[in-house]
């Protein structure tokens, strides 16, 4: 694709329709493996579907699309806002960083509910939800990118007497364009993905509602088509944002060179403290945010639960404890998958990125594939999965591993595009073997996207265990959360909120911890604020 | 919504009710409709075929109402809208409406469009599940949001729910035909007309021949709207009855109806026929025919509070509200 191999004619054309073969080819003896399961239809049957219903798929895409791309629009507009406000006024980046978290923690059955009762019918929720499933993806790679800007651009903007503005439209913005492209490829999918599942809601039309339709009713065709024309769009945008990215950014990177010295620190105790402070002041922020929301809109508490009801819930009321009691099983139950299902969605994101940096042959096999993970949705494919690996670790720990390495993949690629062509150059000049060109040079220029991209899975992967464990496990904090449909304990959803949204701010930090660990070692320059 | 169906509101709230009333029959001349909204409890279907029907054949319109039918979904609980007052109607089951009252929200249930509960154990003529005793020793697929009906079937026939080995599926039969699962949790309108569509026989055990007594797709509102709004509730619950008449009366314009009204639903018409069919006795019985559709006595909700009380939802006569049917059928 776009990505790593320069489309070069007619090899690429040759290339692509090679991989498109492959991959009709393995669906179609993946087909035959599972025939009669009603679980995977081949391309033979999906291709004949599509020729009889191609009038009724059609008017759904289109719904969805615009669904989609309004969702695309705004989320990333939302990004770029809030990334800015960082940039500009560096103070507010814990508060910021941790309002778009915690949103992003939302599940489903939560915002459904409000979104509907907010917007009524049409499609608003879809709208909202496709851009609340993009913003995240887009923020945190942009924060990223506004600060992995080389040293010796700002030296340059010094040495011509340019104060801080220049710095930013000159170097942090234009330092930024490759991971806002990034954000904006995951973003694609993620939109489509988003919008499908947004018409969850109570949407009258859309290839989501269809989904719905084709899984209860057996129609294993209608299922993979719709899954077929999503992933395809979802292709076709990313390769269009592809072009684009290549167009836009700076064809060689420069060599982001380390100033050696580190901002002058104080004692621990007193850093320890502030942070302490900060984190508290940033939780009592949220909390009012929260109730303030909640307020504005006059939601009735009898499903959207003020902080005070929470409050009661878990520490006041008469049986509190048996509701902490719950809370706390199902949350160490979560846990125990959470751990290897995030590693294991990093571990593969960054693995393929590294192996197409290594043999970009793979790209237009292995990119397409992703793409198609990534935007047909986990209730199509977890079957699936769940069939092939069961219902134990192994099959919970793909489904999340499926549902979040999509970003960790895209970062990684662009990170990888990161390295110096100079150092660069001068390797291939002296014939080193592309492990050592790797190791050496591509993957410390790699490490600012690898950590965006540990960071964004960690709430991504939170969400993902709960969903894993909605669909195939029936245990820990998605079981308990997907039981509110039927039992309108709206209580117990916003409290496994509450952890959901702790614990990923926890992670979040602790990835952060180690960021800056590491990158004080390979890359200070980017410490520097 | 149609084109048409707009077009008509749009007249209607001008104030040209005559040409409405020309087209619609003259019973009810109003000058102004009221717009109220129904929640449905999931995505349209012949499910909701008589509200199509009271909305098509203006038996709303010539109440005065004109009523919106909000499509549900898998994310789209019935009870938010309700309680919020989008939706002046919502339409539950008897332990959902429990569940939320336990919660708080001030519900009554005004009708009972399925006398019978469409709660059923499906399964594969190989390997039958024609009792409850037929469960032990099984594997059944289910979303774990209805563990409780499996405990209450079990309690209510002697059934050791631990010899059953309960699979977390979605609401899905393929699990059943890939041989997963022995059997499946589902209602007895969706997943086994799937399979019959599909040429796959199944076996069907309805869970309310085994004393599983329990009201569904229950009409809620609120205590508020029973005090302040009764006349919209009594022409929406009016029509509601009128269209569920009419559906009984003719099965095949209820389907056609419904195909046509929705041509972006992804709907097959074998498939809506014949759910179409299967929902007539689960809606319509000898207590429907003798006090009209909807109807319930004092010996049902007895059933019915029984029933809640095993699925751990304690429940009083008084959450059943007849006073709006008593107006209509009266």
């Amino acid at each position: 694709m776009t990505l790593l191999a320069q489309p070069r004619w007619p090899g690429a054309v040759g290339r692509s329709l090679g991989s498109v073969a492959l991959v009709l080819v393995l669906w179609h003896l993946m087909a035959l493996s599972v025939a009669g399961s009603y679980m995977l239809a081949g391309p033979v049957a999906v291709g004949q579907y599509l020729a009889e219903n191609h009038v009724l798929i059609g008017r759904a895409l289109w719904v969805t699309v615009q669904n989609a791309g309004w969702g695309f629009l705004a989320g990333n507009l939302a990004a770029i806002v809030l990334a800015l406000i960082v940039a500009l006024v560096p103070q507010s980046r814990m508060l910021v960083s941790a309002v778009a978290l915690v949103v992003f923690c939302l599940p489903l059955v939560a915002t459904g509910p409000v979104l509907r009762v907010l917007y009524g019918p049409g499609p608003g929720p879809q709208i909202t939800l496709a851009a609340l499933s993009v913003y995240f993806t887009t923020f945190i790679p942009l924060l990223v990118g506004l600060r992995a800007a080389p040293g010796n651009w700002f030296d340059m903007i010094r040495l011509y007497g340019r104060g801080t503005w220049s710095a930013f439209v000159h170097v942090r913005i234009m330092a930024a364009m490759p991971y806002l492209m990034a954000g904006l490829q995951v973003a694609a999918p993620a939109a489509f993905l988003g919008a499908m599942v947004g018409e969850f809601t109570g949407a009258e039309r859309g290839l989501g509602v269809l989904t719905l339709r084709a899984m209860r009713g057996l129609d294993v065709e209608a299922t993979w088509a719709i899954a077929l024309v999503a992933a395809s769009v979802s292709m076709l945008a990313y390769g269009a944002i592809g072009l684009l990215a290549d167009r836009i950014s700076p064809a060689r990177p420069e060599i982001l060179l380390a100033t050696g010295t580190t901002p002058p620190r104080g004692p621990l105790a007193l850093r320890a403290l502030r942070g302490l402070t900060l984190v508290l002041a940033t939780g009592a922020v949220l909390v009012g945010l929260w109730w303030l929301a909640m307020e504005v809109f006059a939601l009735s508490r009898f499903f959207a639960k003020r902080p005070d009801d929470i409050w009661r819930y878990l520490v006041t009321a008469a049986n509190a404890e048996a509701h902490r009691a719950t809370l706390w099983a199902a949350s160490q139950a979560t846990l125990v998958q959470v751990v290897p299902g995030y590693l294991a969605g990093l571990g593969f994101g960054a693995g393929l990125a590294l192996l197409l940096a290594l043999a970009p042959v793979l790209a237009g096999a292995v990119l397409p594939l992703a793409i198609a993970l990534r935007s047909v949705p986990i209730v199509a494919t977890a079957p699936l999965i769940v069939l092939a690996l069961g219902r134990g670790p192994v099959g919970t720990i793909t489904i999340v591993a499926v549902m979040t390495f999509f970003p960790a993949l895209v970062a990684c690629i662009h990170g990888l595009r990161q390295a110096p062509g100079q150092a660069l150059d001068l390797m291939r000049l002296y014939a080193t073997n592309p492990l050592a060109r790797l190791w050496h040079a591509q993957l410390p220029a790699m490490l600012p996207a690898f950590f965006a991209a540990a960071r964004l899975s960690v709430p991504a992967a939170i969400l993902a265990v709960t969903v894993a464990e909605w669909l195939a496990t029936g245990r820990g904090l998605g079981a308990l959360m997907a039981m509110t449909a039927s039992t309108s304990d709206y209580n117990l959803l916003w409290s496994a909120i509450l952890v959901v949204a702790c614990g990923s701010a926890l992670g979040y930090g602790l990835v952060g911890l180690v960021e800056r660990a590491v990158l004080a070692r390979v890359a200070p320059e980017q410490l520097r604020r | 919504m149609t084109q048409f169906d707009l077009s008509r509101r749009h007249l209607l709230g001008m104030g040209l009710g005559g040409i409405s009333a020309m087209a619609f029959g003259a019973r009810g001349l109003h000058a102004q409709t009221t717009q109220v909204a129904l929640q449905l409890s999931w995505l349209h279907s012949v499910q909701f075929a008589g509200s199509y029907i009271a909305d098509e054949r203006g038996f709303w319109a010539d109440r005065g109402l004109s009523v919106r039918l909000d499509a549900g979904g898998p994310n789209a609980p019935v009870e938010p809208p309700v309680v919020s007052g989008t939706a002046l109607v919502g339409i539950s089951a008897a332990d959902y409406t429990a569940a939320a009252v336990q919660q708080g929200a001030p519900f009554r249930i005004i009708g009972v469009a399925m006398q019978n509960n469409p709660f059923a154990i499906a399964s594969l003529p190989a390997n039958p599940v024609n009792e409850p005793k037929d469960l032990e020793g099984k594997r059944i697929g289910m979303p774990l949001a209805n563990m409780p009906v499996l405990r209450t079937l079990c309690t209510l026939n002697g059934v050791d729910i631990e010899r059953i080995e309960v699979i977390p599926t979605q609401y899905d039969a393929a699990p059943l035909v890939a041989g997963e699962v022995d059997c499946l949790l589902c209602w007895s309108t969706d997943l086994p007309v799937a399979m019959f569509v599909r040429g796959i026989e199944s076996v069907t055990m309805l869970m309310a021949d085994f004393g599983y007594t329990l009201h569904s797709q229950t009409y809620i509102a609120t205590d508020d709207s029973l005090a302040g709004r009764r006349a919209d509730l009594v022409a929406l619950m009016a029509g509601e009855v009128q269209g569920w008449e009419a559906y009984r009366a003719d099965l095949d314009a209820a389907t056609d109806l419904t195909l046509a009204r929705f041509p972006d639903a992804g709907l097959d018409r074998p498939t809506q026929i014949e759910q179409a069919r299967r929902q007539v006795p689960l809606m319509f019985s000898d207590l429907t025919d003798a006090n009209g559709f909807g109807w319930w006595t004092d010996d049902t909700v007895a059933q019915n509070i029984e029933t809640l009380a095993l699925l751990g939802m304690p429940v009083e006569a008084a959450l059943w509200d007849r006073s709006i049917l008593e107006e209509v059928h009266g």
